[in-house]
Protein backbone atom coordinates (compact mmCIF):
# COMPACT_ATOMS: atom_id res chain seq x y z
CA UNK A 1 0.00 0.00 0.00
CA UNK A 2 1.63 3.43 -1.09
CA UNK A 3 0.46 6.44 0.68
CA UNK A 4 0.18 9.79 -0.76
CA UNK A 5 1.92 12.90 0.60
CA UNK A 6 -0.84 14.32 2.28
CA UNK A 7 -2.38 10.69 4.02
CA UNK A 8 1.33 10.29 4.98
CA UNK A 9 0.48 13.80 7.35
CA UNK A 10 -2.45 13.01 7.78
CA UNK A 11 -2.27 9.74 9.66
CA UNK A 12 1.35 10.72 11.26
CA UNK A 13 0.97 13.96 12.04
CA UNK A 14 2.70 16.94 9.94
CA UNK A 15 5.88 17.00 12.65
CA UNK A 16 6.58 13.40 10.95
CA UNK A 17 6.83 15.30 7.68
CA UNK A 18 9.84 16.91 7.27
CA UNK A 19 9.11 21.02 6.26
CA UNK A 20 5.47 20.72 5.86
CA UNK A 21 3.92 24.22 5.83
CA UNK A 22 0.33 22.71 5.26
CA UNK A 23 -1.39 23.02 8.52
CA UNK A 24 0.12 26.74 8.81
CA UNK A 25 2.15 25.78 12.08
CA UNK A 26 5.51 24.95 10.75
CA UNK A 27 6.61 27.25 12.55
CA UNK A 28 6.75 25.34 15.13
CA UNK A 29 10.39 22.51 14.97
CA UNK A 30 8.41 19.79 16.53
CA UNK A 31 11.12 16.42 16.99
CA UNK A 32 10.57 13.48 15.28
CA UNK A 33 10.93 11.99 18.30
CA UNK A 34 8.49 14.36 20.27
CA UNK A 35 5.47 11.78 21.47
CA UNK A 36 2.74 11.72 19.45
CA UNK A 37 -0.85 12.09 21.60
CA UNK A 38 -4.16 11.43 20.16
CA UNK A 39 -7.08 12.34 21.15
CA UNK A 40 -10.98 10.74 20.68
CA UNK A 41 -12.96 13.25 20.43
CA UNK A 42 -13.41 17.10 19.56
CA UNK A 43 -16.15 18.15 22.48
CA UNK A 44 -15.36 19.74 25.48
CA UNK A 45 -13.33 17.20 26.61
CA UNK A 46 -11.02 16.51 23.61
CA UNK A 47 -10.59 20.47 23.44
CA UNK A 48 -9.83 21.40 26.43
CA UNK A 49 -7.32 18.01 26.74
CA UNK A 50 -5.47 19.40 23.62
CA UNK A 51 -5.45 22.97 23.88
CA UNK A 52 -4.20 22.66 27.10
CA UNK A 53 -1.46 20.19 26.90
CA UNK A 54 -0.57 22.35 24.26
CA UNK A 55 -0.39 25.53 26.51
CA UNK A 56 2.10 23.29 28.70
CA UNK A 57 4.08 21.82 25.74
CA UNK A 58 5.24 23.60 22.65
CA UNK A 59 6.76 20.35 20.91
CA UNK A 60 4.58 17.24 21.81
CA UNK A 61 2.56 16.00 18.91
CA UNK A 62 -1.50 16.16 19.13
CA UNK A 63 -3.85 14.65 17.13
CA UNK A 64 -7.16 14.87 17.26
CA UNK A 65 -9.85 12.40 15.87
CA UNK A 66 -13.52 14.08 15.44
CA UNK A 67 -16.00 13.24 12.86
CA UNK A 68 -18.26 16.25 12.87
CA UNK A 69 -16.32 19.41 11.26
CA UNK A 70 -18.00 21.77 14.00
CA UNK A 71 -18.86 21.16 17.75
CA UNK A 72 -22.22 23.25 19.17
CA UNK A 73 -21.96 23.93 23.45
CA UNK A 74 -24.22 21.81 25.19
CA UNK A 75 -23.80 24.89 27.91
CA UNK A 76 -26.20 28.09 26.59
CA UNK A 77 -28.27 25.54 24.06
CA UNK A 78 -31.67 25.45 26.50
CA UNK A 79 -31.39 29.23 26.26
CA UNK A 80 -32.08 29.13 22.13
CA UNK A 81 -35.59 27.78 22.94
CA UNK A 82 -36.73 31.02 24.64
CA UNK A 83 -34.51 32.77 21.63
CA UNK A 84 -32.14 34.31 24.06
CA UNK A 85 -29.97 32.61 22.68
CA UNK A 86 -28.33 31.09 18.94
CA UNK A 87 -26.86 27.93 17.77
CA UNK A 88 -24.44 29.83 15.35
CA UNK A 89 -22.91 31.47 18.67
CA UNK A 90 -22.65 28.31 20.11
CA UNK A 91 -21.07 26.71 17.06
CA UNK A 92 -17.03 26.44 16.91
CA UNK A 93 -15.47 25.53 13.73
CA UNK A 94 -11.49 23.64 14.67
CA UNK A 95 -9.72 26.18 12.29
CA UNK A 96 -7.86 27.21 16.14
CA UNK A 97 -6.74 23.51 17.00
CA UNK A 98 -5.11 23.61 13.61
CA UNK A 99 -3.58 26.96 13.29
CA UNK A 100 -3.02 28.45 16.90
CA UNK A 101 -2.55 25.16 18.63
CA UNK A 102 -0.66 22.98 16.30
CA UNK A 103 -2.84 19.79 16.17
CA UNK A 104 -3.04 17.66 14.07
CA UNK A 105 -7.28 17.46 12.70
CA UNK A 106 -8.23 13.98 11.34
CA UNK A 107 -12.00 14.41 10.42
CA UNK A 108 -12.80 10.70 10.95
CA UNK A 109 -14.61 8.37 13.40
CA UNK A 110 -12.34 6.39 15.53
CA UNK A 111 -14.05 2.18 15.39
CA UNK A 112 -11.74 0.54 17.57
CA UNK A 113 -8.13 0.67 19.35
CA UNK A 114 -5.71 -1.88 18.58
CA UNK A 115 -3.92 -1.74 22.44
CA UNK A 116 -0.83 -4.27 21.23
CA UNK A 117 0.24 -1.89 18.49
CA UNK A 118 -0.98 1.39 20.40
CA UNK A 119 -2.77 2.23 17.53
CA UNK A 120 -6.31 3.62 17.01
CA UNK A 121 -8.66 2.46 13.95
CA UNK A 122 -10.57 4.42 11.58
CA UNK A 123 -13.86 4.09 9.78
CA UNK A 124 -11.93 4.98 6.70
CA UNK A 125 -9.81 1.73 7.33
CA UNK A 126 -7.09 3.25 8.34
CA UNK A 127 -4.59 3.94 11.85
CA UNK A 128 -3.53 6.30 13.78
CA UNK A 129 -0.60 5.22 16.22
CA UNK A 130 0.09 6.90 19.52
CA UNK A 131 1.99 7.15 22.32
CA UNK A 132 0.15 8.38 24.86
CA UNK A 133 -4.30 8.19 23.74
CA UNK A 134 -7.00 9.60 25.40
CA UNK A 135 -10.76 9.09 24.82
CA UNK A 136 -13.42 11.69 25.55
CA UNK A 137 -16.59 10.68 23.04
CA UNK A 138 -19.51 11.82 25.69
CA UNK A 139 -22.00 9.58 26.05
CA UNK A 140 -24.41 7.35 24.49
CA UNK A 141 -28.26 7.37 24.67
CA UNK A 142 -30.24 4.19 25.87
CA UNK A 143 -33.31 4.57 23.66
CA UNK A 144 -35.33 1.64 24.62
CA UNK A 145 -35.55 2.86 28.18
CA UNK A 146 -39.12 4.63 26.97
CA UNK A 147 -40.47 1.59 24.19
CA UNK A 148 -41.29 3.10 21.11
CA UNK A 149 -38.03 5.48 21.22
CA UNK A 150 -35.51 5.03 18.96
CA UNK A 151 -32.42 6.90 17.58
CA UNK A 152 -34.30 7.38 14.15
CA UNK A 153 -37.11 9.29 15.89
CA UNK A 154 -34.68 11.39 17.70
CA UNK A 155 -33.18 12.17 14.11
CA UNK A 156 -36.28 12.77 12.75
CA UNK A 157 -39.65 13.68 14.27
CA UNK A 158 -38.90 13.35 18.09
CA UNK A 159 -35.28 15.38 18.97
CA UNK A 160 -33.85 14.33 22.26
CA UNK A 161 -31.47 17.31 21.81
CA UNK A 162 -29.62 16.57 24.61
CA UNK A 163 -26.45 16.90 22.15
CA UNK A 164 -27.32 20.34 20.90
CA UNK A 165 -27.32 21.12 17.57
CA UNK A 166 -29.46 20.71 14.45
CA UNK A 167 -32.12 18.29 16.99
CA UNK A 168 -32.30 21.87 19.02
CA UNK A 169 -33.33 23.51 15.92
CA UNK A 170 -36.08 21.44 15.29
CA UNK A 171 -37.39 20.88 18.70
CA UNK A 172 -37.37 24.79 18.73
CA UNK A 173 -39.20 25.27 15.59
CA UNK A 174 -41.66 22.36 16.62
CA UNK A 175 -42.11 24.33 20.42
CA UNK A 176 -42.54 27.56 17.91
CA UNK A 177 -45.62 25.82 15.98
CA UNK A 178 -47.39 24.27 18.28
CA UNK A 179 -51.26 25.36 18.44
CA UNK A 180 -52.12 27.86 21.32
CA UNK A 181 -53.00 25.99 23.93
CA UNK A 182 -50.93 22.73 23.04
CA UNK A 183 -49.30 20.77 25.62
CA UNK A 184 -45.55 19.95 25.49
CA UNK A 185 -44.42 17.05 27.39
CA UNK A 186 -40.82 16.27 28.64
CA UNK A 187 -39.30 12.98 29.64
CA UNK A 188 -36.43 13.48 32.56
CA UNK A 189 -34.49 10.73 33.17
CA UNK A 190 -32.74 8.76 35.93
CA UNK A 191 -29.23 7.62 36.58
CA UNK A 192 -26.47 10.00 35.69
CA UNK A 193 -27.41 12.45 32.77
CA UNK A 194 -25.07 15.23 30.95
CA UNK A 195 -25.78 18.55 33.56
CA UNK A 196 -28.56 17.18 36.17
CA UNK A 197 -30.39 20.41 36.27
CA UNK A 198 -30.59 21.12 32.37
CA UNK A 199 -34.13 19.21 32.15
CA UNK A 200 -35.42 21.56 34.39
CA UNK A 201 -33.80 24.50 32.77
CA UNK A 202 -34.84 23.58 29.36
CA UNK A 203 -38.52 22.95 30.44
CA UNK A 204 -38.15 26.80 32.20
CA UNK A 205 -37.03 28.63 29.02
CA UNK A 206 -39.93 26.77 26.95
CA UNK A 207 -42.32 27.78 29.52
CA UNK A 208 -40.58 31.34 30.07
CA UNK A 209 -41.17 31.12 25.85
CA UNK A 210 -44.48 30.67 25.40
CA UNK A 211 -45.90 32.22 28.21
CA UNK A 212 -45.41 35.48 25.54
CA UNK A 213 -46.62 33.45 22.74
CA UNK A 214 -49.04 30.96 23.53
CA UNK A 215 -50.11 32.01 27.14
CA UNK A 216 -52.67 28.97 27.21
CA UNK A 217 -50.25 26.13 26.51
CA UNK A 218 -48.59 23.58 29.20
CA UNK A 219 -45.42 21.88 30.11
CA UNK A 220 -45.68 18.85 31.40
CA UNK A 221 -42.29 17.31 32.97
CA UNK A 222 -42.47 13.17 33.73
CA UNK A 223 -39.58 12.31 36.06
CA UNK A 224 -38.12 8.84 36.97
CA UNK A 225 -36.39 10.30 39.50
CA UNK A 226 -37.94 12.41 42.91
CA UNK A 227 -35.79 14.99 43.00
CA UNK A 228 -33.35 17.03 41.14
CA UNK A 229 -29.93 19.57 41.44
CA UNK A 230 -31.84 23.16 41.76
CA UNK A 231 -35.43 21.37 42.28
CA UNK A 232 -36.39 23.79 45.15
CA UNK A 233 -35.35 26.84 43.51
CA UNK A 234 -37.25 25.52 40.28
CA UNK A 235 -40.82 25.10 42.37
CA UNK A 236 -40.47 28.18 44.32
CA UNK A 237 -39.91 30.11 40.76
CA UNK A 238 -42.51 28.40 39.72
CA UNK A 239 -45.06 28.53 41.71
CA UNK A 240 -44.53 31.82 41.33
CA UNK A 241 -44.44 32.55 38.01
CA UNK A 242 -46.28 29.89 36.42
CA UNK A 243 -48.62 28.82 38.96
CA UNK A 244 -46.91 25.21 40.01
CA UNK A 245 -49.01 22.91 41.99
CA UNK A 246 -52.26 24.98 40.75
CA UNK A 247 -55.02 23.63 38.37
CA UNK A 248 -54.06 25.74 35.86
CA UNK A 249 -50.26 25.52 36.02
CA UNK A 250 -48.16 26.16 32.96
CA UNK A 251 -45.80 23.77 34.32
CA UNK A 252 -46.10 20.80 36.17
CA UNK A 253 -43.78 18.14 37.51
CA UNK A 254 -44.99 14.55 38.11
CA UNK A 255 -42.38 12.49 39.97
CA UNK A 256 -40.99 8.92 39.84
CA UNK A 257 -42.93 8.23 43.16
CA UNK A 258 -46.46 9.65 41.79
CA UNK A 259 -46.23 7.52 38.17
CA UNK A 260 -43.88 10.04 36.19
CA UNK A 261 -41.81 7.68 34.92
CA UNK A 262 -42.53 7.64 31.06
CA UNK A 263 -42.22 4.13 29.63
CA UNK A 264 -44.17 3.77 26.28
CA UNK A 265 -44.50 6.32 23.17
CA UNK A 266 -46.29 6.33 20.17
CA UNK A 267 -44.58 8.01 17.74
CA UNK A 268 -47.81 8.27 15.15
CA UNK A 269 -50.36 9.46 17.59
CA UNK A 270 -48.11 11.37 19.77
CA UNK A 271 -48.98 10.00 23.08
CA UNK A 272 -46.78 8.72 26.41
CA UNK A 273 -47.93 6.34 28.44
CA UNK A 274 -46.42 6.26 32.06
CA UNK A 275 -45.57 3.64 34.85
CA UNK A 276 -49.26 4.55 36.39
CA UNK A 277 -50.58 3.55 33.31
CA UNK A 278 -51.85 7.16 32.65
CA UNK A 279 -51.47 8.18 28.77
CA UNK A 280 -50.90 11.53 27.96
CA UNK A 281 -51.68 13.19 24.63
CA UNK A 282 -49.03 15.73 23.45
CA UNK A 283 -48.39 18.40 20.76
CA UNK A 284 -44.87 18.12 20.98
CA UNK A 285 -42.65 15.09 22.84
CA UNK A 286 -39.48 15.68 24.20
CA UNK A 287 -37.71 12.22 25.57
CA UNK A 288 -34.55 12.75 27.04
CA UNK A 289 -33.09 9.26 26.96
CA UNK A 290 -30.68 7.36 29.84
CA UNK A 291 -27.21 7.57 29.32
CA UNK A 292 -24.21 5.23 28.80
CA UNK A 293 -20.57 5.28 28.03
CA UNK A 294 -20.43 5.92 24.36
CA UNK A 295 -20.77 2.60 21.68
CA UNK A 296 -16.65 3.45 21.04
CA UNK A 297 -16.05 2.91 24.75
CA UNK A 298 -18.07 -0.08 24.55
CA UNK A 299 -16.88 -1.82 21.75
CA UNK A 300 -12.84 -0.85 22.30
CA UNK A 301 -13.22 -2.58 26.13
CA UNK A 302 -13.18 0.26 27.88
CA UNK A 303 -16.27 -0.18 29.53
CA UNK A 304 -15.35 -3.72 31.02
CA UNK A 305 -18.82 -4.47 29.87
CA UNK A 306 -19.94 -2.11 32.45
CA UNK A 307 -22.44 1.22 31.85
CA UNK A 308 -20.06 3.57 32.28
CA UNK A 309 -15.85 3.50 32.16
CA UNK A 310 -13.69 2.05 35.08
CA UNK A 311 -10.50 4.63 35.71
CA UNK A 312 -8.36 5.60 38.09
CA UNK A 313 -8.96 8.26 40.21
CA UNK A 314 -5.09 9.76 40.12
CA UNK A 315 -4.66 10.30 36.47
CA UNK A 316 -7.64 9.24 34.50
CA UNK A 317 -5.71 6.27 33.29
CA UNK A 318 -7.95 3.51 31.80
CA UNK A 319 -8.31 0.45 33.56
CA UNK A 320 -7.74 -1.48 30.41
CA UNK A 321 -4.36 -0.33 29.69
CA UNK A 322 -1.98 2.47 31.15
CA UNK A 323 -1.38 4.45 27.88
CA UNK A 324 -5.06 5.16 26.86
CA UNK A 325 -6.58 7.90 29.63
CA UNK A 326 -10.31 8.63 29.32
CA UNK A 327 -12.06 12.32 30.41
CA UNK A 328 -15.54 13.49 30.47
CA UNK A 329 -19.42 11.72 30.49
CA UNK A 330 -18.39 8.69 29.47
CA UNK A 331 -16.34 8.19 32.62
CA UNK A 332 -17.87 5.87 35.78
CA UNK A 333 -16.34 8.95 37.97
CA UNK A 334 -18.58 10.63 41.06
CA UNK A 335 -19.14 13.65 39.36
CA UNK A 336 -21.70 15.51 37.68
CA UNK A 337 -21.59 14.64 34.03
CA UNK A 338 -21.18 18.64 33.04
CA UNK A 339 -18.96 20.53 30.29
CA UNK A 340 -17.15 21.95 33.32
CA UNK A 341 -16.30 18.88 34.94
CA UNK A 342 -14.64 17.50 31.55
CA UNK A 343 -12.34 20.41 31.23
CA UNK A 344 -11.08 19.71 34.93
CA UNK A 345 -10.46 16.17 34.16
CA UNK A 346 -9.06 16.70 30.41
CA UNK A 347 -6.35 19.05 32.31
CA UNK A 348 -5.55 16.89 34.88
CA UNK A 349 -4.89 14.07 32.11
CA UNK A 350 -2.70 16.52 30.06
CA UNK A 351 -0.54 17.01 33.41
CA UNK A 352 -0.20 13.54 33.86
CA UNK A 353 0.79 12.98 30.52
CA UNK A 354 3.57 15.49 30.55
CA UNK A 355 4.37 13.97 34.02
CA UNK A 356 4.60 10.67 32.88
CA UNK A 357 6.19 11.33 29.70
CA UNK A 358 9.19 13.51 31.45
CA UNK A 359 9.58 10.18 33.92
CA UNK A 360 7.86 12.04 37.01
CA UNK A 361 5.47 10.94 39.43
CA UNK A 362 1.66 12.46 38.50
CA UNK A 363 0.84 14.73 40.94
CA UNK A 364 -2.33 15.10 43.21
CA UNK A 365 -5.51 16.24 40.78
CA UNK A 366 -7.92 18.48 42.01
CA UNK A 367 -11.48 19.05 39.95
CA UNK A 368 -14.30 21.66 41.06
CA UNK A 369 -17.30 22.15 39.11
CA UNK A 370 -18.59 25.50 39.68
CA UNK A 371 -21.58 25.76 37.35
CA UNK A 372 -24.82 28.11 37.42
CA UNK A 373 -28.22 27.10 35.78
CA UNK A 374 -30.96 29.57 35.39
CA UNK A 375 -34.46 29.21 35.76
CA UNK A 376 -35.62 32.40 34.12
CA UNK A 377 -33.84 35.45 32.32
CA UNK A 378 -33.93 36.69 36.27
CA UNK A 379 -33.55 33.82 38.51
CA UNK A 380 -29.92 31.89 38.42
CA UNK A 381 -28.68 29.86 40.56
CA UNK A 382 -25.06 28.20 41.75
CA UNK A 383 -23.43 24.87 42.47
CA UNK A 384 -19.85 24.82 43.48
CA UNK A 385 -18.83 20.95 43.83
CA UNK A 386 -14.83 20.11 45.15
CA UNK A 387 -13.86 16.82 44.00
CA UNK A 388 -10.69 16.47 46.22
CA UNK A 389 -8.34 12.74 45.50
CA UNK A 390 -8.37 10.55 48.42
CA UNK A 391 -6.59 7.52 46.48
CA UNK A 392 -8.92 5.18 45.38
CA UNK A 393 -12.06 7.67 45.21
CA UNK A 394 -12.56 11.04 45.70
CA UNK A 395 -14.02 13.40 48.66
CA UNK A 396 -16.79 15.50 47.53
CA UNK A 397 -17.62 18.76 49.33
CA UNK A 398 -21.01 20.58 47.21
CA UNK A 399 -22.85 23.38 47.80
CA UNK A 400 -25.59 25.34 46.45
CA UNK A 401 -27.07 28.57 46.41
CA UNK A 402 -30.26 29.33 48.35
CA UNK A 403 -33.71 30.25 47.62
CA UNK A 404 -34.09 33.80 47.44
CA UNK A 405 -36.91 36.00 46.96
CA UNK A 406 -34.05 38.81 46.49
CA UNK A 407 -34.54 40.32 43.17
CA UNK A 408 -30.75 41.19 42.78
CA UNK A 409 -29.17 37.96 44.01
CA UNK A 410 -31.56 36.35 41.55
CA UNK A 411 -30.74 38.47 38.69
CA UNK A 412 -27.09 38.60 39.41
CA UNK A 413 -27.02 34.32 39.27
CA UNK A 414 -28.62 34.91 36.05
CA UNK A 415 -25.96 37.31 34.38
CA UNK A 416 -23.79 35.29 36.14
CA UNK A 417 -24.78 32.13 34.04
CA UNK A 418 -24.60 34.19 30.98
CA UNK A 419 -20.72 35.51 31.84
CA UNK A 420 -19.28 32.34 32.38
CA UNK A 421 -21.05 30.66 29.51
CA UNK A 422 -19.10 33.19 26.99
CA UNK A 423 -16.02 32.80 29.21
CA UNK A 424 -16.05 28.79 29.30
CA UNK A 425 -17.06 29.22 25.74
CA UNK A 426 -13.78 30.68 25.27
CA UNK A 427 -11.46 28.96 27.75
CA UNK A 428 -12.43 25.60 25.67
CA UNK A 429 -12.01 26.72 21.59
CA UNK A 430 -10.14 30.09 21.58
CA UNK B 1 -15.02 -5.63 52.62
CA UNK B 2 -12.42 -2.72 53.63
CA UNK B 3 -14.21 0.71 54.90
CA UNK B 4 -12.16 2.28 52.50
CA UNK B 5 -13.90 0.22 49.63
CA UNK B 6 -17.47 0.44 51.00
CA UNK B 7 -17.40 4.25 50.70
CA UNK B 8 -15.92 4.09 47.19
CA UNK B 9 -18.59 1.05 46.14
CA UNK B 10 -21.22 3.64 48.24
CA UNK B 11 -20.02 6.96 46.11
CA UNK B 12 -20.31 4.83 43.03
CA UNK B 13 -23.84 3.53 43.68
CA UNK B 14 -25.02 6.80 44.47
CA UNK B 15 -23.58 8.14 41.27
CA UNK B 16 -25.52 6.14 39.16
CA UNK B 17 -28.23 6.16 41.14
CA UNK B 18 -28.97 10.59 41.06
CA UNK B 19 -25.67 12.38 40.93
CA UNK B 20 -27.35 14.81 43.52
CA UNK B 21 -28.17 12.31 46.29
CA UNK B 22 -24.41 12.49 46.83
CA UNK B 23 -24.14 14.73 49.76
CA UNK B 24 -20.71 15.96 50.86
CA UNK B 25 -18.72 13.80 52.86
CA UNK B 26 -19.86 13.20 56.51
CA UNK B 27 -16.64 14.23 57.35
CA UNK B 28 -15.71 17.84 58.92
CA UNK B 29 -13.75 20.74 57.07
CA UNK B 30 -10.66 19.70 60.09
CA UNK B 31 -11.31 15.96 59.57
CA UNK B 32 -11.31 16.83 55.52
CA UNK B 33 -8.09 18.60 55.50
CA UNK B 34 -6.35 16.31 58.46
CA UNK B 35 -7.45 13.28 55.77
CA UNK B 36 -5.71 15.36 52.70
CA UNK B 37 -2.67 15.61 54.45
CA UNK B 38 -1.93 12.22 53.46
CA UNK B 39 -1.20 13.12 49.23
CA UNK B 40 0.73 15.77 48.28
CA UNK B 41 -0.73 19.11 47.95
CA UNK B 42 -2.17 20.20 44.22
CA UNK B 43 0.66 22.16 42.25
CA UNK B 44 -0.76 26.16 42.19
CA UNK B 45 -1.19 25.33 38.37
CA UNK B 46 -3.69 22.33 39.02
CA UNK B 47 -5.34 24.09 41.82
CA UNK B 48 -5.54 27.62 39.40
CA UNK B 49 -6.41 25.60 36.37
CA UNK B 50 -9.85 25.23 37.89
CA UNK B 51 -10.59 29.02 37.92
CA UNK B 52 -10.66 28.95 33.86
CA UNK B 53 -14.19 28.48 33.15
CA UNK B 54 -14.82 31.66 34.77
CA UNK B 55 -11.97 33.56 34.95
CA UNK B 56 -10.47 32.57 31.85
CA UNK B 57 -7.25 30.88 30.59
CA UNK B 58 -4.56 31.34 33.46
CA UNK B 59 -6.94 33.59 34.79
CA UNK B 60 -6.43 36.00 31.77
CA UNK B 61 -10.18 36.99 30.87
CA UNK B 62 -10.64 40.66 31.00
CA UNK B 63 -14.56 40.73 31.05
CA UNK B 64 -17.04 42.78 32.69
CA UNK B 65 -18.51 39.79 35.09
CA UNK B 66 -15.91 38.11 36.58
CA UNK B 67 -12.54 39.77 37.35
CA UNK B 68 -9.34 38.59 36.01
CA UNK B 69 -7.06 36.44 38.50
CA UNK B 70 -3.48 36.96 36.11
CA UNK B 71 -1.54 39.21 37.37
CA UNK B 72 -3.28 40.11 40.66
CA UNK B 73 -0.88 40.81 43.71
CA UNK B 74 0.16 37.91 45.76
CA UNK B 75 -1.40 39.20 48.91
CA UNK B 76 -4.31 40.88 47.51
CA UNK B 77 -5.43 37.40 45.59
CA UNK B 78 -4.87 36.00 49.37
CA UNK B 79 -6.44 38.82 51.40
CA UNK B 80 -9.53 38.48 49.11
CA UNK B 81 -9.45 34.86 48.90
CA UNK B 82 -9.05 34.23 52.69
CA UNK B 83 -12.22 36.56 53.41
CA UNK B 84 -14.28 34.57 50.93
CA UNK B 85 -13.57 31.16 52.62
CA UNK B 86 -13.79 33.08 56.00
CA UNK B 87 -17.50 34.30 54.93
CA UNK B 88 -16.47 38.05 55.87
CA UNK B 89 -18.75 39.63 53.44
CA UNK B 90 -21.65 38.26 51.22
CA UNK B 91 -20.49 37.51 47.35
CA UNK B 92 -22.55 35.81 44.18
CA UNK B 93 -20.64 32.47 44.59
CA UNK B 94 -16.84 32.84 45.53
CA UNK B 95 -17.63 32.15 49.13
CA UNK B 96 -19.46 28.75 47.86
CA UNK B 97 -16.22 28.19 46.44
CA UNK B 98 -13.57 29.30 48.71
CA UNK B 99 -14.25 27.16 51.90
CA UNK B 100 -12.35 24.20 50.55
CA UNK B 101 -8.99 25.30 50.64
CA UNK B 102 -6.47 25.82 53.05
CA UNK B 103 -4.06 28.78 53.86
CA UNK B 104 -1.53 26.57 51.49
CA UNK B 105 -3.51 25.98 48.85
CA UNK B 106 -4.68 29.57 48.49
CA UNK B 107 -0.96 30.60 48.61
CA UNK B 108 0.11 28.58 45.83
CA UNK B 109 -2.96 29.88 43.89
CA UNK B 110 -1.63 33.26 44.62
CA UNK B 111 2.15 32.88 43.28
CA UNK B 112 0.68 30.73 40.27
CA UNK B 113 -1.85 33.64 39.32
CA UNK B 114 0.91 36.66 40.34
CA UNK B 115 2.78 34.65 37.62
CA UNK B 116 0.63 35.04 34.55
CA UNK B 117 0.56 38.55 32.44
CA UNK B 118 -2.41 40.54 32.98
CA UNK B 119 -3.37 40.40 29.31
CA UNK B 120 -6.02 38.90 27.76
CA UNK B 121 -6.28 35.81 26.40
CA UNK B 122 -5.56 34.21 23.98
CA UNK B 123 -1.38 35.04 24.22
CA UNK B 124 -0.10 34.58 20.55
CA UNK B 125 2.91 34.91 18.61
CA UNK B 126 3.55 36.85 15.48
CA UNK B 127 2.16 33.86 13.50
CA UNK B 128 -1.05 33.44 15.12
CA UNK B 129 0.34 30.21 17.43
CA UNK B 130 0.40 30.35 21.05
CA UNK B 131 3.27 31.67 23.16
CA UNK B 132 4.40 29.63 25.85
CA UNK B 133 7.93 31.67 27.28
CA UNK B 134 6.64 33.20 30.21
CA UNK B 135 4.04 30.62 31.04
CA UNK B 136 4.01 30.02 34.48
CA UNK B 137 3.11 27.05 36.66
CA UNK B 138 4.19 24.63 34.06
CA UNK B 139 5.91 21.47 35.72
CA UNK B 140 9.75 21.65 35.90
Amino acid sequence: MSLSRRQLIKYLGASAVAGSGLFGFSNQAWSKKSAHVVVVGGGVGGAAFAKYLRIADANIRITMIEPSPKYTFCPGSNEVFNGHETLDNLTFNYDTFKTRFGVNMIQDQAVAIDYDKKRVKLKSGDFVSYDKLVVSTGPDFIYDAVEGYSAELANTDLPHAWKAGPQTAKLKQQIDNMPQGGVFVMSSPDGAYRCPPAPYERASMIAEHLEKVNPTAKVIILDSKNGFTFDKHYWHYWTERHGYTTGDARISWVSEQDGGRAVKLDAKNKIITTASGEKIKADVINIIPPHKASKFAEDSGLTKGERWVPFDAKTFTSKVDPNVFVVGDMVDAPMSKTAYIASNQSKVVAQAILDQLAGREPGTPFITNNCVAIISEEYGMTIADTHRYAGDHFLVQKRISEVTDDPYARRIRAELAKNWQRTFRKDIFS
Amino acid sequence: MKSKNLLTGLALASCLLVPTAFAADPKTDAEITEFNKQFPMPTGKMLGNNCSACHGTLGAEFTEGMPSLAGMDKQEFIEIFTQFRDNKYPTIVMHDVAYVFTDEEIEAMADYFAAQRAEQWPHLNDDGTIKQGRMQGVAK
